[in-house]
């Protein structure tokens, strides 16, 4: 076997392996610790694609952000929260099941329909250079648009905590 | 670069690639957890550590490593064990992994890709949560604050380190750090001066001012340790540890402090390049002023950390949130003004 | 904006001020002593060992009773009239055979006090400070210089000697009651001078 394969195998199975590590474990914290091995992995598999920047950013912004985020609401909340038993038991039996079927059958349905191009990944050469110039050209509407967004968010984020910080200070 | 291993197993030879920096980094660790004690002893007016090997105690290090090796590996009855035991090998993981793209010399660079100081960056951000891991799995007070401390910080201090990197790149239009060095080489500025970024743009040193502040906070120093301040924490979210896997975050610290050095030697002051423009200079030498420079640096961290007393936290959030991201901002206009108009 | 500008400046000011302070110790040579190796001479008059001069101490006693701690522990045996002890250096004349000068320092206090009654300057403090040890018993020094033997043959001479005095005494008093008795029938006879030397002369001629 080459050895980019046997590293893909590695990597696909850390990946799915800590997904259903994060599914069904009891804890949040051991959840959120197994979705960083998930990202990581997924990581690790677009760099064997040559998507190198997008590797990157995937570690950047979920690794080291949403995750971290996430890590911090779940212990900002109380210690107790970590060892929450969550419902094992199936509820809703009748729209769970109806539900995953059909998911079942439309992801089939697309996998065997489509016609996977199946070709040789050449090394790219200068993917950031690349993506740079089609950001600020071919894409740039998009990309104002969701750098307002974030903007937006910002904004809305410090409005909000301004308020509750300005609500005390006023009682007192 | 590989090619150059000549007729060996390509397998074998990537291996060969990426043990040069582990090699650097252990021995760095070595030499500067016993310089740390010399610089703080001579600060101090003592003689830091003078009893193992002779020669102004030189082996003290490898004693303490040894030490350290017959040391029980602890781990507490509540804590989770595979995070517990997990941590410091992610953290140091992390470090090193950084230190893939850093061009050690004009012949060595771990690897030649686009992204480079995205990569760095991307990956250095791992740290954080390797720390948050080492605090929780711990299941204990002063841990589990030291590890929300030092994600509160690096998280925040992301912002400037990213903004003044982007400041440089902006400067030299590429990621890839090997062309980031390239470009500082020669003596053209003023007739004497180096090439390299801080000299280049007199904006670029305040960048500079702001890149080691925020250097300093994202490898844990003095006077920004607050993760493992030792007056309010214990040891931080390396209460619980011991033996070996305390060595390796004493390690992976000591790692990531050459790491952001080296990045800054590399940004700022022209990386393996030669001070005196061809002289001294080549693949050997390049290896020998990359690492000087980072020296320097890393002795620097030291000189300050024996200097300055500790930061509040909500001083620290202050200086990043309100003084360092507005001036980086500010700054990076003003290196763009700079770079057009002259 | 001015007061940011101004305290940033004094920040910054004082960071290299303090920067400055520690590089200039950084060059300045330690003051470290390398102790086993180097050892720092004790200032005068620095209390660490006692020490007892033998040859000159005339078993007086005095400092074991200025001993608060009663550290100090000393036996005499009287010098029989057939030796000469000699003198000590201040010319004080020898009269008891030092049977035992027991100095505990695990019990000694440092205070000094034992070393000012002194009638010849026989006991002192050395700077000598290297003296610690496993066992307690090793901390109790012993400055007789007297073997066991000596000791034992100078206290049964010392004790026959005595004896013998003794029966002169008895004897002499029987002589002294029998002329009595005699005087009582003729007449008195003059007193014999008191013949036996103390403590409290020495410490008089002291």
């Amino acid at each position: 076997m080459e050895f980019t394969a046997i590293l893909f195998y590695v990597f696909a199975i850390l990946t799915i392996g800590s997904a259903s590590i994060m599914v069904f474990s009891k804890n949040i914290v051991h959840s959120a610790f197994a979705l960083m091995f998930t990202l990581i992995g997924v990581a690790a598999i677009y760099v064997l694609l040559y998507a190198d920047f997008l590797a990157a950013t995937q570690l950047l912004v979920y690794v080291g952000g949403i995750l971290i985020l996430i890590l911090f609401g779940v212990m900002l909340t109380s210690q107790e929260s970590a060892k929450l038993n969550f419902k094992t038991v199936t509820v809703n039996v009748v729209p769970a099941s109806i539900l995953s079927v059909t998911a079942l059958v439309l992801l089939t349905y697309v996998f065997t329909t489509t016609q996977w191009a199946s070709r040789n990944l050449e090394t790219p050469q200068e993917t950031v250079e690349i993506l740079g110039t089609m950001l600020m050209s071919d894409y740039l509407l998009p990309f104002i648009i969701a750098g307002v967004l974030l903007l937006i968010a910002i904004i809305g984020s410090i409005l909000m905590a301004t308020r509750l910080n300005s609500k005390p200070t006023e009682s007192n | 670069m590989i090619e150059s291993y000549g007729n060996i197993n390509p397998v074998l030879a990537v291996l060969i690639h990426a043990l040069i920096p582990l090699t650097i980094i252990l021995v760095y660790a070595l030499v500067a957890i016993w310089g740390e004690r010399k610089v703080a002893g001579f600060i101090q007016d003592r003689l830091g550590p003078h009893r193992v090997g002779g020669w102004h105690g030189w082996a003290q290090s490898i004693a303490d490593l040894l030490k350290l090796i017959q040391k029980e590996d602890i781990v507490p009855k509540d804590a989770s064990r595979f995070l517990f035991k997990f941590a410091p090998f992610m953290m140091f993981a992390a470090s090193y992994a950084a230190f893939a793209v850093l061009p050690f010399s004009s012949w060595y660079i771990g690897s030649m890709i686009d992204i480079g100081v995205f990569y760095l960056i991307a990956i250095t951000s791992v740290l954080t949560l390797s720390v948050i891991m080492a605090g929780w799995a711990s299941n204990n007070k002063w841990s589990l604050l030291g590890g929300m401390r030092s994600a509160a910080q690096l998280v925040s201090y992301e912002v400037p380190t990213i903004a003044t990197v982007l400041t440089v790149i902006v400067v030299s239009g590429s990621l890839n750090l090997m062309t980031v060095t390239e470009m500082q080489s020669g003596n053209d500025i003023l007739g004497f001066l180096p090439n390299w970024f801080i000299f280049q743009n007199p904006f670029l040193i305040i960048a500079f001012g702001i890149f080691f502040i925020s250097i300093l906070v994202e490898s844990h120093r003095v006077p920004f340790d607050l993760p493992e301040s030792e007056s309010e924490l214990v040891a931080g979210y390396q209460t619980e540890y011991s033996g070996m896997r305390w060595a390796m975050f004493m390690l992976a610290e000591y790692a990531d402090m050459l790491l952001l050095s080296l990045l800054g030697v590399t940004l700022f002051f022209g990386g393996w390049n030669s001070p005196f423009g061809s002289f001294m200079s080549g693949p050997a030498w390049g290896f020998f002023w990359f690492l000087l420079k980072g020296f320097m640096l890393v002795f620097v961290m030291m000189w300050i950390r024996w200097t300055l007393p500790r930061y509040r936290v909500d001083q620290l959030m202050h200086i990043c949130w309100g003084i360092l991201i507005p001036a980086t901002f500010v700054n990076l206009i003003l290196v763009a003004l700079w770079e057009v108009v002259f | 904006m001015t007061t940011v500008i101004r305290e940033g400046w004094t920040t910054f000011k004082s960071i290299f001020t303090g920067m400055g302070v520690t590089i200039r110790h950084f060059f300045k040579p330690a003051v470290t002593e390398l102790y086993p190796e180097e050892k720092v001479e004790l200032p005068k008059g620095a209390r660490a060992k006692l020490y007892v001069n033998i040859d000159d101490c005339i078993g007086c006693n005095l400092c074991a009773r200025a001993c608060p701690v009663n550290c100090i522990d000393i036996e005499t045996v009287m010098a029989t009239s057939d030796v000469d002890l000699g003198k000590t250096s201040t010319g004080n004349p020898k009269r008891f055979w030092l049977t035992q000068f027991d100095i505990d320092m695990a019990k000694c206090m440092y205070c000094d006090l034992c070393t000012f009654p002194c009638p010849t300057d026989c006991i002192y403090m050395v700077p000598e400070y290297e003296y610690s040890e496993f066992d307690r018993t090793n901390l109790v020094y012993h400055f007789s210089d007297l073997t066991p033997e000596k000791v034992d043959e100078v206290k049964e001479k010392a004790e026959k000697e005595a004896e013998e005095k003794k029966k002169e005494r008895e004897r002499k008093m029987k002589e002294k009651k029998a002329k009595a008795k005699d005087k009582a029938k003729s007449k008195p006879k003059p007193k014999p001078k008191p013949k036996q030397p103390d403590n409290k002369k020495d410490d008089e001629e002291s």
